[in-house]
C-alpha cells in the first residue's frame, strides 16, 4: 500500500512505537498528549504573548540612563553586584523561562477554555432555538387538541348531568305509577267485595 | 445429556447479533450432545410478527421448534413506554409492562419450558434483555444459564432484571467488560461464568482480487461492515471520514456493506455496496487496510474478531468499552473517542505499514488464543462439566 499523506495543516508530533513490542496503550497516550499539547486551531494565529522576550523592557545602557543621585546609586550598585552576576543570571534565568513557559501554558488553556465555553454557548443557543422552533410547532396543534378535548369533556360532563337529571324524573314518575297501580289494585279488590256482597244480596 | 438453547428468533436468514450467536454455538454444540433450540416464529425485530409456519424443523442439523408470537409489538406504543420508564422513577410493574410491549410475546415457548422442564438438563437463554429469558429463567432458575449479550444501555439497571441476574446456575460473558457491567447492576460474583464470547468460522480461501474486479475498486480502501444505523456510529463515521480527507487530502476512501437504515452521504470516495454474502464479505476484508468499527454498542463485535482473524488492523469507538478493551488486550487495534483522536489514529494508521502489520499481527494472536471455536467449545464444556460435578452430593 502507498502511504498515505499525513495531515498537512498541523504540526507533526512523532509518535514513538517499539515495533518489537507494540503497546496500544502507550500509543493512544501519545495521541492524546500530542493533541492535548497542540493549541487550538482558532489560537494558532494568535499574537504573541505580551510576557515574550520581545516585550522585556531591555536593560539600560550606560549613558542612556536617569541622571542624578539614583542614576550614580544604581551605577554603584550595578557595579557592587558586577561579581554576582553570573549566579544572578543562573538563578534567574531557567527560573524566569520557566515561569514563562508555565504562564504562556496557563494563558493558552485560558484561551481555550474561553473557546470552549463560547463554542458550548453557541450549541446552547442552537439547541435552544432548535427547541423552540419545535415548541413552536408542535404547541398550536397541541393546545387546539386540548382545547377541543376540553370543549369535549365539558360536553360529556353535561350530557351525564342530564342524564342523571332525566334518570332521576323517570325514578319519580316510576314511583307514582306504582302507587296508582297500588291504588287502582286496593279499589279492584274492593269492587270484586262489593261484587260478590251485591250478588249475594240479589240471590237471597 | 440434551440442551436447549432459547433464544428470540432463529433461522438461516438472521445474519448477526445474538441469534446468530446462538445458531453458531448450537451448531458447534450439537457434536457433544443433543441440542435443541426452542425460539418464536418471529422474523423482524421491530415487530416480532410471526414469520415461520411450521412448529418443528430442523436447521442444519439442529431441532428447532418455534412458538407462535401472541401479539406483535406496537413500536409506537413501546416507544412511549420506554421513554417513560427511561425517563421516570417507576415501579416493577411498569417494567413489567415494558418488557412485555418489548417482546416478543410468546406465552406458549414460556409454558413449554415449565411444562417439559424435566425432559432437558440445561437451558442456555440468550439475551437478558427479552420476554422468553425473563420468565424462561424465572420458570427453570436450577437448569438454566444465561448468555447475557449486554450492552451499555439503562435497561440493565431495571430491578426487575437486578433480580433475574441472581437466578441462573452460570453466566456465559462476551467480554471483560460485560461481566463487569453485569457485576456492577448486580451481586452475582458468586453465580459461576466464564468470558467466553464465540468463535469465529475463516473461509479457507479469500481473495482480495476477486473483490475490487468484482466491484471494479481501484486505490486503498479502509471498510466498515455491519448495519449502518445511528446507534452503529455511522453518522459520526461519515462525518469524521469526510472531514479527515478534507484536511489532509487523504486519497483513501471507505467502502461500507451492511443493510442500510441511514443516508449515506453522497462522496465519491464513500462506496456503499450493499449486503454482502460471507465469500465477498471476507475478500473485501482481507483487501482493506484496516476496518474501522464506529458503533457505540456492542457486547463482542464479532466482525472485529473477523478482522483480527484475517490479520487486519482495527480502528475502533472507545466510546464503547467493549471494543476499546478489546483492543487493548489485544492490541490488535487503536481507539477514538472524538474528531481529533481519529484524525491522529487513522493517519498514524494509514501512514506506517509497519504499525499496521503488527497490530494485525496481535490481533489474529489474540483470535487464535480466544476466539477459535475449539476454545470456545472447550469453555462451554468446562461450564456445563461444573454444574453437572456441582450436582453431585
Amino acid at each position: 500500500m502507498s502511504e498515505d499523506p499525513k495531515p498537512r495543516t498541523r504540526e507533526e508530533t512523532p509518535i514513538k512505537i517499539d515495533y518489537n513490542n507494540v503497546d496500544v496503550a502507550a500509543i493512544m497516550d501519545q495521541i492524546k498528549r500530542a493533541i492535548a499539547a497542540r493549541p487550538h486551531p482558532m489560537f494558532e494565529e494568535a499574537p504573541p504573548s505580551p510576557l515574550g522576550p520581545e516585550g522585556m523592557v531591555p536593560p539600560a545602557a550606560a549613558g542612556e540612563g536617569p541622571s542624578g543621585f539614583k542614576a550614580r546609586m544604581k551605577r554603584i550598585l550595578l557595579r557592587v553586584m558586577r561579581p554576582f552576576a553570573p549566579l544572578v543570571k543562573f538563578l534567574v534565568f531557567p527560573v524566569q523561562q520557566e515561569l514563562r513557559q508555565t504562564i504562556v501554558a496557563l494563558d493558552q488553556t485560558n484561551r481555550r477554555l474561553d473557546y470552549l465555553f463560547v463554542t458550548v454557548e453557541k450549541e446552547l443557543a442552537k439547541l435552544s432555538d432548535a427547541m423552540s422552533r419545535r415548541m413552536d410547532a408542535e404547541i398550536p396543534p397541541l393546545r387546539e387538541d386540548v382545547v377541543s378535548l376540553r370543549d369535549y369533556a365539558k360536553l360529556l360532563h353535561n350530557l351525564s348531568h342530564n342524564l342523571v337529571v332525566e334518570l332521576t324524573k323517570l325514578k319519580i314518575e316510576e314511583e307514582t305509577l306504582k302507587n296508582k297501580v297500588r291504588i287502582m289494585e286496593k279499589d279492584f279488590e274492593f269492587l270484586g267485595r262489593r261484587e260478590r256482597a251485591l250478588e249475594e244480596e240479589v240471590l237471597k | 445429556m440434551k440442551v436447549a438453547f432459547v433464544v428470540q428468533r432463529y433461522g438461516l436468514e438472521i445474519n448477526g447479533g445474538a441469534e446468530l450467536h446462538c445458531r453458531w454455538v448450537a451448531e458447534h454444540m450439537k457434536k457433544y450432545f443433543e441440542a435443541e433450540v426452542l425460539t418464536t416464529k418471529a422474523f423482524d425485530y421491530i415487530t416480532w410478527k410471526n414469520h415461520y409456519p411450521r412448529d418443528e424443523e430442523t436447521i442444519n442439523g439442529v431441532k428447532v421448534r418455534r412458538f407462535p408470537v401472541t401479539r406483535p409489538r406496537h413500536p409506537e406504543r413501546f416507544g412511549r413506554i420506554q421513554n417513560f420508564v427511561f425517563g421516570n422513577e417507576h415501579r416493577e410493574e411498569d417494567e413489567l409492562r415494558w418488557l412485555d410491549e418489548e417482546g416478543p410475546l410468546a406465552p406458549g415457548l414460556i409454558r413449554y419450558i415449565k411444562e417439559h422442564e424435566a425432559d432437558y438438563d440445561y437451558f442456555i437463554f440468550f439475551s437478558y434483555r427479552y420476554y422468553h429469558s425473563y420468565w424462561g429463567i424465572r420458570a427453570v432458575p436450577r437448569k438454566s444459564l444465561l448468555v447475557p449479550t449486554a450492552e451499555k444501555d439503562p435497561v440493565i439497571n431495571f430491578g426487575i432484571f437486578k433480580e433475574l441476574f441472581l437466578l441462573p446456575r452460570a453466566f456465559i460473558y462476551n467480554s471483560l467488560e460485560e461481566r463487569r457491567m453485569i457485576q456492577s447492576a448486580s451481586a452475582v460474583e458468586h453465580i459461576p461464568g466464564d468470558v467466553v464470547g464465540m468463535g469465529i468460522d475463516i473461509p479457507e480461501k479469500f481473495s482480495a482480487e476477486a473483490f475490487r474486479r468484482k466491484f471494479s475498486l481501484e486505490g486503498d480502501y479502509i471498510i466498515y461492515i455491519g448495519r449502518i444505523d445511528e446507534n452503529k456510529g455511522s453518522h459520526r463515521l461519515f462525518e469524521y471520514f469526510l472531514r479527515y480527507k478534507k484536511e489532509t487530502g487523504s486519497t483513501i476512501k471507505l467502502v461500507l456493506t451492511g443493510s442500510t437504515i441511514l443516508r449515506i452521504p453522497s462522496h465519491p470516495d464513500l462506496l456503499y455496496l450493499g449486503f454482502l454474502n460471507e465469500e465477498d464479505k471476507f475478500n473485501a476484508l482481507n483487501g482493506a487496510t484496516l476496518l474501522v468499527m464506529p458503533s457505540f454498542f456492542e457486547s463482542l463485535s464479532m466482525v472485529t474478531l473477523e478482522a483480527w482473524a484475517l490479520g487486519k488492523p482495527v480502528l475502533a469507538n472507545a466510546q464503547c468499552e467493549v471494543l476499546k478493551g478489546q483492543c487493548l488486550r489485544s492490541n490488535g487495534g487503536l481507539y477514538y473517542e472524538n474528531y481529533e483522536e481519529f484524525r491522529e489514529a487513522l493517519a498514524l494508521l494509514l501512514a506506517t505499514p509497519r504499525l499496521r502489520e503488527r497490530l494485525g499481527e496481535n490481533g489474529r494472536a489474540y483470535y487464535e488464543s480466544n476466539y477459535t471455536w475449539d476454545i470456545v467449545e472447550n469453555k462451554y464444556l468446562a461450564i456445563l462439566n461444573r454444574l453437572e460435578r456441582d450436582k453431585r452430593p
